[in-house]
């Protein structure tokens, strides 16, 4: 059932990618035809514009630009004055994303030396960024249990539930949380990078669980210049400021997610709790069929043991009579010669069997249904024998 | 209260020592890719003298052209001639950006450009991402029995104290997982992708196995890629089994970090004393097994569930 249960969550898992995939396609495909067709145009026109430029030249330019652009450097604009992707302040910011694991990718080191480095700085360095962000977030749920712990005592007074506390504190800690750590950065991004409402949201979301495209990047504006116009100018403590948000964003974050992830867990519990208790219930009913099969077969090889003891009793009478010696009773095992010893003083006990072998079966089953269900007759009998005695 | 302080004390310790490590990176970085940029801007340089002096082309049309390609570039859209057929939005493609999105690796060689696409990628994000640990954790938690527990009981078994089996059998796992899901990948993508060579393959395996995914190499992306689709999902397979991988290793360094007494001396959470009620039981359903009943109790995860920074959270 435990494999079942996983390639069930992982079969889910893989639905939930293609319904991603479909919804993506259909928003974004459109989109990117057209985007297609406009940058196809552009370079009709240019070199339309420019006869003395052939087409695979152009490409070739392209391709390089690329390149570079990739390596991080822009050939737009004025290239003189264009900051340097890879100055103090920017292989900090840069540091810091490969720690987090958020990994932008507008920056990327293109050096085999700087690879080989980046290798190493992330294995250390992931794991620091763990502790730390385990003791931050620690800190963070202490000061959030006390504030509950202040809150519910103002609350006790009115008499509220426990339970409708703790709702409300965990839909408080995600307002609260939301506003501090989404919405104000979100709306500080929005005037300083110039993005637009959902844009900054986005890079937040993007940003806060790691993912981290890089499609936006705060404090980027620098490097890119569009057409020649000034770059932003960001204030010396922009980026130690975003950096530090991140962090504590990142706790916020791990402790939403992890909280999400708790629901879905208790979900799954309830869900196996039902299905554990629907299981209980065919167990119980299973073990007390095969009890009752076991009685009946018991009850069966009871009389036919009676009967063989009438039969040999008589024929030993005979063979006494007659003087012939029989071997008969010790052919028996001792379970059979206790059961016939039992069985043979009286017939009564039989009720009582049928009463007291029920709850037994029943208790068996309390432990596990394993052990009715696995057992062999013979043991079952053995087991049951030794119960009938102790009953006795 | 005096565990109140220290617990203060180390935590500040932690973030200096962060803030240095980070300072050290980003020295390192600087000098050694710092030239190289010099080198390539200058190239640069010339290459747009080159083009501006032998055509008619003056440079403020060059520069809006080119920003205009730069632009469409760094959505997916290329405008050069051999890739127009393949699609970046196609259904294999669309899942591929999916996976990158709910494993929090983020390539972002393609993005969402419409609106709608962003909203719906935040949605699909913070339901996608918890839903993703869910089923990595359950699926290291299964993993747990056959690959951790059982060879180190076997390993205690044949004479060898608890402490070193642990970490005996955590070098043997780590030598296994980065010779299955290092070299080997590395190998396979040196060979496929034909500009990367075989210390990209490496560079690009822990880069995405660790979900940090810059995104400067990405599989699949190569204009006239053969068996596109079939190639996509087969880096998805292998993203998601190396995740697992890396998460039991992570698990199983915690197991050893909490026999050798690292954890309660750096003041985190033990292995055992995360789930201290019955209710944190295991995702998935595990047989009460006689011989290690005391590390099925452990089995609940102690990462919030997958990724290594939001490791040994606390749930306080």
């Amino acid at each position: 059932m435990r494999w079942k249960t996983v390639s069930a969550i992982f079969f889910l898992v893989v639905l939930y990618l293609i319904i991603g995939a479909t919804v993506f396609k259909a928003l974004e495909q459109p989109y990117e035809s057209a985007q297609k067709l406009a940058i196809l145009a552009e370079k009709l026109k240019f070199l339309t514009m420019h006869p003395c430029v052939n087409s695979s030249e152009l490409e070739n330019l392209v391709k390089q630009v690329v390149s570079a652009v990739r390596a991080g450097v822009n050939p737009s604009g004025s290239l003189s004055n264009q900051t340097s992707l890879w100055d103090l302040s920017s292989s900090f910011f840069f540091a810091g994303t490969v720690i987090t694991t958020i990994g932008f990718g507008n920056i990327s080191p293109h050096t085999e030396g700087g690879q080989i480095f980046c290798i190493v700085y992330a294995l250390l360095g992931i794991p620091l960024f763990g502790f730390l962000l385990a003791g931050v977030g620690d800190q963070l749920g202490t000061i959030f249990g006390k504030g509950i712990a202040k809150v519910e005592k103002m609350i006790v007074k009115w008499k509220v539930s426990q339970t409708k506390i703790r709702v409300i504190s965990t839909l408080l800690f995600i307002l609260f949380g939301c506003l501090i750590f989404v919405a104000l950065p979100a709306v500080i991004f929005k005037h300083i990078e110039g993005w637009s409402t959902l844009d900054s949201i986005y890079f937040v979301v993007i940003t806060l669980t790691t993912i981290g495209f890089g499609d936006f990047v705060a404090g980027e504006k620098g490097h890119l210049t569009e057409g020649g116009s000034e770059g932003l100018e960001y204030l010396d403590y922009y980026k130690p400021v975003v950096w530090f948000w991140i962090l504590v964003g990142l706790a916020y974050f791990a402790a939403v997610l992890s909280m999400i992830g708790d629901w879905f867990r208790v979900i799954s519990k309830k869900t196996k709790e039902e299905v554990g208790e629907f299981r209980a219930h065919a167990a119980e009913w299973t073990a007390n069929v095969s009890a009752e099969f076991k009685e009946t077969r018991r009850r069966l090889s009871v009389d036919i043991y009676d009967k063989f003891q009438r039969a040999a009793s008589i024929k030993r009478k005979l063979s006494s009579e007659l003087g012939i010696n029989t071997s008969m009773n010790q052919e028996m095992t001792p379970g059979k010669r206790t059961l016939s010893a039992n069985l043979c003083e009286d017939r009564e006990p039989y009720p009582n069997l049928t009463l007291s072998l029920s709850p037994v079966p029943g208790a068996l089953t309390r432990n596990g249904s394993l052990y009715l269900n696995g057992l062999s007759p013979d043991y079952a009998d053995r087991r049951e024998i030794a119960i009938i005695e102790n009953l006795k | 209260m005096r565990s109140l302080g220290k617990s203060w004390l180390l935590l500040t310790g932690f973030v200096l020592f962060y803030i240095i490590y980070l300072l050290f990176g980003a020295l390192v970085f600087s000098s050694i890719e710092r030239p190289v940029e010099e080198k390539l801007r200058h190239d640069m340089d010339l290459l747009r003298e080159e083009f501006l002096n032998q055509s008619c082309v003056n440079a403020a049309s060059l520069e809006r052209f080119l920003v205009r390609v730069l632009k469409a570039h760094k959505y997916g859209v290329s405008v050069l001639r051999n890739s127009s057929e393949t699609s970046n939005w196609d259904l294999a493609s669309s899942m591929f950006f999916a996976n990158t999105l709910v494993t929090t690796v983020g390539y972002g060689h393609t993005t969402p450009l419409s609106d709608a696409g962003k909203a719906f990628s935040i949605f699909y994000a913070l339901m996608g991402v918890p839903f993703t640990m869910l089923v990595l954790t359950a699926c290291v938690q299964r993993l747990m029995y056959p690959l951790v527990l059982a060879p180190v009981s076997l390993l205690q078994r044949s004479g060898l104290e608890p402490r070193p089996a642990t970490m005996v059998h955590f070098l043997l796992l780590l030598l296994l997982v980065v010779l299955c899901f290092f070299l080997a990948p590395a190998a396979v993508f040196s060979v496929v992708e034909m500009s990367w060579t075989f210390l990209d393959g490496i560079y690009f395996c822990f880069i995405s196995l660790c979900t940090i995914g810059l995104g400067d190499f990405v599989p699949a992306t190569q204009p006239g890629q053969r068996y596109r689709a079939l190639y996509q999902v087969g880096v998805m397979v292998y993203l998601f089994v190396g995740l697992m991988m890396m998460y039991l290793l992570l698990r199983s360094f915690h197991k050893m970090a909490d026999l050798h007494g690292l954890t309660t001396f750096l003041q985190l959470p033990r292995c055992e004393e995360s789930d201290p009620d019955e209710d944190r039981e295991p995702i998935v359903d595990d047989e009460p097994r006689q011989p290690l009943p005391k590390d099925q109790a452990a089995s609940k995860p102690l990462d919030p569930a997958s990724q290594p920074s939001y490791n040994s959270i606390n749930k306080g």
